[in-house]
């Protein structure tokens, strides 16, 4: 396919993927905050200051710009005090504030950083700060940057993985914790520092997360171009087939245990015929009407078309897949049968 | 343009068939206009840091809806270039520092509207000013980031491809000039975040994510590379995954195990139109989802049933009925 081109007069713009917006903190007594506000404004600490209204681009009504006054005057005093590069202990005091108002007003974050630097700011005590932050405002996205800059900088992940491990108890799928903790492995070369009993761990608590699937993939093959090896390994290969299986004992139609096993299979080139006992125990052809996963029919059908004279069989389990398993995907195994060269049912 | 939530909730209609339901095109479009009206309230500058975005999310949903000229152009142009900064960058609005997203929501705010030309007699060389923001941020490893801090993952790099092509500054749409972005280092660190499951993360090992698959396969296509690194057989796994994406309620979710979203209804549905396998999903029960996910009454579109309506969820709920050809909507490209 060449290059997408926008040729036609009406060009339809391509999307782009932003971040999705949650609703802002809101802070749960106005009053409170507006006592706490007029601080700045009475306060001789930051008399010499001159509070720097918005320019909004002109008198059109979409740059028309309402804050509310007590967000506002914090405002006024942050591009104050970024348009005099002023980086002093006030300043931290007030980023803290607007955060704490706003946690998603990315530029708050960058101003608030270059200062702890400019002050050679004592980072332990920012971790500190930042630990209760991120417990109010679990899914905002900076927190957790500000945290990565923050603790490479420290050049230490002390008491880090913990952190972690206490956030997951409220999100256990954060994306954005889960990328700082691969982060963190990386950088601080945590491979083997309990990584992989971690994963065990949460996945014991919850055998469908799949993030916790996807660290495991990570920990296990993640250094396969430094020369360690992952599931190319025999004996990796069979522990890792062999945990898949007991979760999936556990909880048969589950995605993620199946995903990874096929991922194992995929990377490793072995063939599937070695898994077809296990995978008949949830899904065989002899018993069409106690199949337990469609994931398992699934299987049995790319374990069928490897071997000889299987596919006709392997039709029989898509046939099965689409007309009472999983007819929502009905399209997909007609493809599946239309691969395997069989006419559809 | 407000991203404030609400007021109204997605939900059928009283006494309404599931059959019956139906795209309440007008109310979209009233209710997209009123949110920039609604500038008293603390939300609104709340989200002050997605203007730019908030604004190309509702003129998109009105061009999709055939109703490009129900924000005021002028203003809307106003607004973008008060955004510019003097590197080329543009902020989320007046005031804030420039990053790459709101940039690209800049540029693609400029496109739909046929603004470029203001642009250049506003800035001269404005484009060439803005693609040298994008492409200072272009890293060694041929990721970018999204400001000067060094952030990095697959949506910079998306919307670095996506903003310089629509820019016509992308370097095969300018062979004889000095390419301004290396390419094949962008496109080998999104081969790179390719997963065991088929599908694409924000880095290399991370999870696999519908929104990630779609900038992953946006930059792709937009590289021409997407048929030669996937091929038939990796575009049928990674559609199996997609399909994967699929529950019950006919919505879709973003990862195994995650709630369904309206919003999946573009990442998901384009993603799958841009490997040609769109029809793997039950269409028909995806557009009753999203209808329901509709306030029939005041407009708008909510994540889920019962939940508040948002321009977020409203474009790209109807970007997905868009995909799959919605009566009266236009057409979408998908990357």
């Amino acid at each position: 396919m060449p290059p997408l081109h926008h040729t036609s007069n009406f060009t339809f713009i391509p999307t782009i993927l932003s971040p999705h917006p949650k609703i802002p903190f809101q802070p749960s007594d106005k009053k409170e905050i507006q006592q706490a506000m007029s601080k700045y404004f009475e306060d001789p600490a930051w008399a010499d200051i001159t509070p720097l209204p918005l320019e909004d681009g002109g008198p059109n009504a979409l740059a028309q710009i309402a804050y509310s006054a007590e967000y506002d005057e914090l405002m006024q005093y942050l591009r104050a005090v970024m348009a005099a590069n002023e980086y002093s202990p006030r300043v931290l005091a007030l980023t803290e504030d607007l955060i704490e108002l706003n946690p998603a007003h990315y530029t708050v974050w960058l101003y608030r950083f270059q200062c702890l630097v400019a002050l050679q700011s004592d980072l332990q005590r920012e971790l500190a700060w930042l630990n209760e932050t991120a417990l109010v405002h679990l899914k905002n996205y900076q927190i957790w940057h500000h945290r990565n800059l923050i603790v490479d900088r420290l050049g230490s992940s002390e008491g880090e993985a913990r952190f972690v491990e206490r956030m997951f108890e409220r999100d256990a799928k954060n994306y954005h914790v889960w990328s700082y903790r691969q982060w963190l492995v990386t950088r601080f070369d945590l491979w083997e520092q309990g990584e992989l009993e971690f994963t065990e761990r949460m996945i014991e608590s919850d055998v469908r997360n799949n993030s916790a699937w996807n660290h495991r993939w990570f920990i296990v093959n993640g250094r396969e171009e430094q020369g360690v090896p992952g599931v190319s390994d025999p004996a990796i290969r069979a522990r890792e087939i062999q945990f898949a299986q007991e979760a999936i004992g556990k909880a048969p139609h589950n995605e993620s245990p199946w995903n990874y096993m096929r991922g194992i299979a995929r990377k490793s080139g072995m063939a599937l015929g070695h898994l077809r006992e296990f995978v008949e125990q949830y899904a065989s052809l002899a018993q069409p009407d106690k199949v337990r996963s469609s994931y398992a029919l699934d299987f049995l059908v790319d374990i069928l078309a490897e071997e000889k004279g299987g596919k006709e069989q392997a039709g029989e389990a898509l046939d099965l897949l689409a007309s009472k398993y999983d007819p929502i995907r009905k399209n997909y195994w007609e493809h599946k049968k239309d691969n395997l060269g069989l006419a559809a049912a | 343009m407000s991203l404030a939530a609400g007021p109204g909730r997605g939900r059928v209609a009283d006494g309404q068939l599931p059959d019956d339901l139906k795209l309440v095109v007008d109310k979209h479009v009233a209710y997209i206009k009123s949110l920039d009206t609604r500038r008293d309230e603390l939300e609104y500058h709340l989200t002050e840091h997605l203007r730019v975005s908030g604004i190309y999310w509702g003129l998109t949903a009105l061009h999709l809806l055939g109703q490009p000229d129900a924000l005021p152009r002028a203003g809307v142009l106003d607004f973008v270039f008060s955004c510019l900064h003097e590197n080329g960058g543009f902020g989320a609005a007046p005031g804030h520092d420039p990053h790459m997203l709101y940039t690209v929501s800049a540029v693609q705010i400029l496109a739909m509207l046929n603004g470029f030309e203001e642009l250049e007699t506003k800035v001269p060389d404005g484009k060439m000013k803005i693609a040298k923001f994008i492409s200072k941020l272009q890293q060694p490893d041929g990721t970018f980031a999204g400001d000067e801090w060094g952030e990095t993952d697959t949506r910079f790099l998306y919307g670095a491809f996506n903003a310089l092509s629509l820019l016509g500054l992308m370097p095969y749409q300018r062979p004889n000039d000095a390419p301004l972005i290396d390419v094949s280092a962008g496109t080998a660190h999104v081969k790179a975040c390719q997963n065991f499951d088929g599908g694409f993360g924000l880095s290399p090992g991370a999870e696999s994510h519908s929104g990630q698959v779609f900038t992953c396969l946006g930059i792709l296509a937009i590289a021409g590379e997407l048929d030669s690194h996937l091929g038939e057989e990796g575009k049928d796994r990674l559609g199996a995954w997609l399909s994967e994406r699929q529950l019950e309620s006919g919505g879709l979710n973003g990862r195994p195990e995650k709630l369904v979203d309206a919003c999946y209804s573009w990442w998901v549905g384009s993603s799958m139109t841009m490997i040609n396998r769109l029809h793997w999903l039950d269409q028909p029960r995806l557009t009753k989802f999203i209808l329901e996910c509709q306030d029939p009454d005041e407009g708008g579109i909510a994540d889920r049933p019962g939940d508040m309506v948002d321009v977020f969820h409203t474009v790209f709920g109807i970007a997905g009925l868009s995909l799959m050809g919605y009566d009266g909507l236009l057409e979408v490209d998908p990357a």
